[in-house]
């Protein structure tokens, strides 16, 4: 599995940094409004074309672009269903606390388990190569924490059943 | 204010371009192509098959067979081909960005062993073109592949 991760991780680094390319711009059809364009899609002219990276059937990532925003979504890896449901409540405990991590979307695109939005406002304010380091050290890290709940599920169901079943022997 | 949004909106849509090749003549033409990457691939010469599947891709229609069809033709040359490295050493710099667009077609697919080789192609591809060429692979939305 590792064997793909890195080139997975390469290529959708190398892509953010081509797409990461944001400048302002005020909203054409209201007059005063600023909006990341990525998300309503009024005008052709302003998006890019969507990119979809899949590793395998279950993981992919899309990319989408504008004049001032990025989304990037990101489908991680479920296994069983036990996987199925930690990544769930997981991935909804951070989208819940959205506002903290400034890039982060609220609701995941349909279709995938979490979202990124970055405006031009956010590259204005950091680093845009620390941007794309954040989000490839979230999609690394992703696994190893899913894989960790999983553990730790299994491990204290185990201490509990045997716990439990003592007082029978 | 009208006339403004009037002249907007003719702009819009001119990306309804005019065909000027009707989707047979371009579909009878990637089958010749095909015809001559089975032969190179025989030999074998994947540098020079890729070059022939590369070459005259139809970007300027909107027909989907033919592009799926050239798609087909470009997959089974990388699909294929043992030595990576060799086979990009060899290419024609002016098709690296069709060979970049392929590419992401290839990763939006899915499939676990495409997608494997896809990403592999993409890093050495990358390497040697630089970020211009996914630039322009994710900005031309006109010549779609």
């Amino acid at each position: 599995m590792a064997n793909t991760l890195r080139p997975y991780l390469t290529c959708i680094r190398n892509t953010l940094t081509a797409a990461m390319c944001l400048q302002n711009f005020p909203c054409q059809e209201v007059e005063r409004h600023n909006k990341p364009e990525v998300e309503f899609k009024t005008s052709k002219e302003l998006l890019l074309n969507p990119i979809l990276i899949c590793r395998n059937e279950a993981e992919k990532c899309l990319i989408e672009s504008s004049i001032n925003s990025l989304r990037i979504s990101i489908k991680v890896k479920q296994a069983d269903e036990l996987e199925n449901i930690l990544a769930k409540k997981f991935l909804r405990f951070l989208s819940m606390r959205a506002e903290s991590f400034q890039v982060l979307r609220r609701k995941p695109v349909q279709g995938y388990d979490i979202s990124f939005l970055i405006t031009n406002f956010h590259c204005e304010e950091m680093f845009k190569h620390k941007l794309i380091d954040f989000v490839v050290a979230f999609m690394e890290d992703i696994d190893k924490e899913i894989s960790e709940l999983k553990l730790s599920v299994n491990t204290r169901g185990r201490l509990v059943a045997t716990e439990f079943l003592r007082q029978f022997t | 204010m009208a006339d403004d949004e009037d002249n907007a909106s003719s702009v819009l849509d001119a990306d309804t371009f005019i065909e000027t090749e009707s989707p047979e003549v371009i579909i009878a033409r990637i089958e010749g192509k095909s015809r001559q990457v089975e032969r190179l691939l025989r030999i074998p010469q994947y540098a020079e098959a890729l070059e022939t599947a590369l070459m005259d891709a139809p970007t300027q229609t909107r027909d989907e067979r033919c592009k799926s069809a050239n798609w087909i033709l470009v997959h089974r040359v990388l699909m294929a081909t043992k030595d990576v490295d060799g086979l990009l050493m060899g290419l024609n710099p002016e098709l690296h960005d069709i060979l970049m667009k392929y590419l992401y077609r290839g990763l939006a697919t899915g499939d676990r062993i495409t997608c494997d080789l896809c990403l592999r192609l993409h890093e050495r591809l990358f390497d040697m073109a630089g970020i211009g060429c996914i630039m322009r692979a994710i900005s031309d939305t006109q010549n779609l592949v």
